[in-house]
């Protein structure tokens, strides 16, 4: 589409061949709109069902035989005889307790990940010292290997420090680095200008100094980005906080949306459940995103110099 | 920034500590203190929290601390936990999972207790007690419910197709033609147009309520798909029970039922067996798009809890023999090795395993205990509830059953058999292709 097409400048009533094209375009829209929405759409629908009904009712677009009872069992405000009547699993769900979890694990990778990798990106990128070259290309390779990999001995390890079950060996495996953060932050340092490092350096600021009170405030924009990027990673993590943090006072939301799958063998789910929770657990992410998603669109075309 | 660092750096120094000491009372008296267990069903969690605190009372220096998680990350949170020395002091177990647990010595044994607190194994139900000794004579868990197989229909389907009920609860099977069963099954068909399985015009390719729903294909037990069938033709899954040391899959027998039980996806009175992935056939049925699942006694609640669906319960079919044939499964309470709290453990262990206990549970109407006279109380708890259970009891009444096969190389079997099996339901080979399957199943048992 020409951009001509976007901002309409004249006073006079647009050519109708463009009113074609912004029909179409509009359309498209809708379209992209509507298949990106309904799936959020089903699940609130289904959370807002009652679980009996749903087998019976799966092409009603309206809730089945609505019900707010989903959220209560989410919120734990259901004796387990009744959430087993209405078809839940009748499991004890500690949904605050969950839900700090989720956010001290989260919190605490995310400002060690962030702030240990931008270091790191900063000595990449703006430090010179030998073999900084092959150092960062076997640090871009570890991106290539699959982190199931790494579950087992870091499980081991993990164990023979006898952390499992504590928040530290929770957090352990993601506190200092992960390479996409390396490589991410160093691309934006290769582009800052020199001159302000170098006025620095002729004041006597030390590295240390330049780092903490030129190159961080300046990078702002894409530490909002990758802390929200790691955020988002972090909070959806599950198979690490389900092999170290099964205890009540450790498990995360993500793997205390587990209580609503199956319970016995052949069982089916507890659907409504299991949507509620999936939704209330996800409500942070989408907050933070709608609070930060310009920042993140807004630092891709970001160039360094204030 | 250097701020939040030390604070973490606090809170990580104060986890530590606090994991250090959180495991508390390592030493000191195994009979004593808290005592772990782990369960799947969340549907039994109010009935075994009620044994619980039942049982502190008797016990007042012994708590039970109950985790339950669901089936799907229940046996691997287990294995994790007896490889790490942080498994649970007792749990619900599995006969399909205990015979790798026995064989790595990771369960106590029972026998000196059973003895010294004079446990009647005679009050189970006939046969439920030995399937927990193991392959070296000692006792491995104490029974505490079981469960048959029956078919659960949808009964105003039934009156639509004009089948009684009656007619439901005296099916009868051969491998020939299907007997009866296959004639309902095929009558309770309808494809898109309306037209019934056993009109001509029928269109198998577009069928809207199939007669019978489809689960997987059983893998190497069939527990609900097949071996209800398979029980009534003289064929067993090994050559002894429980610790055989050899599979039948290569009976010609075993291999017709299979043929028949596969051809009826075939004919379009089954689901496909590629839609039964990631699908639930208990859903499918409350969602009227089947008439007839086979399924366990545990998924009674599940399946007469659907709204707007009227359930009834039927016995599987009289089959070649003459009989009803049923898997008889049992689940034990089995104490860990590795556990801290021996003589706690095993008493709670016996607890749940006593008649104080599998009262309660029968009281809840969610299982039937091992107890024979809890049974009973089941089954009218059941039917204060307004269901009928002799479908699945009946079975036990007429010594109809057979025991789950406990062999060892459980999971290696299924590892074998569930890619021979699935391959034979979806048409993709024919039944005879089993015998090779077979022949890899036995090689596991000659190392």
């Amino acid at each position: 589409m020409p951009a001509s097409t976007v901002t309409v400048r004249s006073h006079r009533p647009a050519p109708r061949r463009l009113n074609w094209r912004r029909a179409i375009a509009w359309t498209l829209l809708a379209l992209a709109i509507a298949v990106s929405v309904l799936p959020f759409y089903w699940v609130l629908r289904t959370a807002l069902s009652s679980n009996h009904a749903l087998a019976a009712n799966s092409a009603n677009l309206l809730p089945a035989d609505f019900s707010l009872g989903a959220f209560e069992r989410v919120f734990g405000l259901q004796s387990p005889a009744q959430a087993v009547a209405e078809g839940g699993s009748g499991a004890s769900i500690n949904f605050w307790q969950y839900l700090a979890n989720s956010l001290v694990f989260t919190g605490t990778t995310t400002i060690c990940a962030v702030f240990f990798s931008s270091m790191a990106a900063y000595a990449f990128a703006r430090l010179r010292w030998k073999g900084r070259n092959a150092v960062f290309s076997l640090f871009l390779g570890t991106m290539l290997v699959p982190p199931i990999f790494t579950a087992l001995p870091n499980f081991l390890l993990v164990k023979n420090l006898g952390l499992l079950n504590t928040m530290l060996g929770l957090v352990l495996p993601y506190l200092f680095m992960t390479p996409f953060a390396i490589f991410f932050m160093r691309q934006f340092f290769l582009n800052m200008s020199r001159e302000v490092e170098e006025a620095a350096m002729l004041d006597g600021a030390r590295h240390w100094r330049i780092f903490f009170q030129i190159v961080l405030p300046n990078a702002a924009a894409p530490i909002a980005t990758l802390a929200l990027l790691t955020f988002m990673g972090q909070w959806n993590e599950y198979f690490w906080p389900l092999l170290v943090g099964s205890d009540e006072s450790t498990r995360v939301l993500t793997v205390g949306l587990g209580v609503f799958k199956s319970q016995s063998p052949q069982g089916a789910p507890d659907w409504s459940g299991l949507m509620a929770a999936t939704l209330v657990s996800a409500l942070p992410v989408l907050i933070l995103f709608a609070a930060f998603g310009k920042r993140i669109v807004n630092s891709i075309g970001f160039n360094g110099t204030k | 920034m250097k701020k939040t660092l030390g604070a973490i750096a606090v809170a990580a120094a104060a986890t530590l500590a606090l994991s250090a000491c959180g495991s508390g009372q390592g030493s000191g008296d195994s009979a004593k203190g808290e005592v772990s267990y782990w369960m799947w069903d969340a549907n039994q969690l109010p009935a075994y929290q009620q044994c619980a605190d039942d049982f502190h009372k008797a016990n007042p220096d012994i708590t039970v601390k109950i985790t339950q998680t669901g089936w799907d990350d229940y046996w691997g949170k287990l294995t994790n936990g007896m490889a790490s020395g942080t498994a649970p002091d007792t749990f619900a177990d599995h006969l399909s999972k205990y015979p790798e647990f026995v064989t790595n010595g990771q369960l106590l044994a029972l026998d000196d207790a059973v003895k010294a607190d004079n446990v009647d194994l005679g009050q189970y139900n006939s046969g439920l007690a030995d399937l927990w000794v193991g392959p070296d004579g000692k006792r491995y868990g104490l029974p505490k419910d079981w469960d048959t197989i029956g078919l659960f229909y949808n009964k105003d389907m039934l009156a639509k197709a004009g089948i009684s009920e009656d007619q439901m609860k005296n099916l009868t099977w051969n491998p020939q033609d299907g007997g009866s069963y296959e004639k309902v099954i095929a009558h309770l068909t309808i494809d898109k147009n309306g037209k019934r399985g056993d009109e001509p015009g029928f269109d198998k390719n577009n069928v809207a309520v199939y007669g019978l729903g489809l689960e997987s294909s059983g893998s190497g037990m069939g527990q609900t798909q097949w071996s209800f069938l398979t029980g009534t033709t003289g064929w067993t899954h090994t050559d002894k029970n429980p610790w055989g040391t050899k599979y039948n899959y290569d009976d010609p027998t075993f291999q017709q039922t299979i043929a028949w039980w596969a051809s009826l996806a075939d004919k379009g009175y089954m689901p496909k067996l590629e839609t039964t992935v990631g699908a639930s056939m208990a859903d499918n049925f409350g969602a009227g798009k089947a008439a007839i699942n086979s399924s366990g006694s545990w998924m009674i609640g599940q399946y007469t809890g659907y709204k707007g669906v009227n359930v009834g319960i039927a016995p599987t079919p009289v089959g070649t023999d003459g009989k009803r044939s049923s898997m008889f499964n049992g689940l034990a309470d089995s104490v860990w090795a590795g556990t801290k709290k021996k003589d706690a453990a095993v008493k709670w262990v016996e607890y749940t395993g006593s008649k104080a206990c599998q009262d309660v549970v029968a009281s809840k109407a969610v299982v039937f205990p091992a107890i024979s006279s809890s049974t009973d109380k089941a089954a009218e708890a059941f039917k204060a509830k307004g269901v009928d259970v002799s479908a699945f009891t009946q079975q036990v009444k007429d010594k109809t059953t057979f025991l789950f096969p406990i062999t060892d190389n459980a999971s290696k079997i299924d590892g074998i058999m569930k890619p021979a099996m699935d391959a034979v339901v979806s048409g993709k080979a024919p039944a005879s292709s089993l015998t090779d399957a077979n022949k890899q199943v036995n090689a596991l048992f000659q190392q």
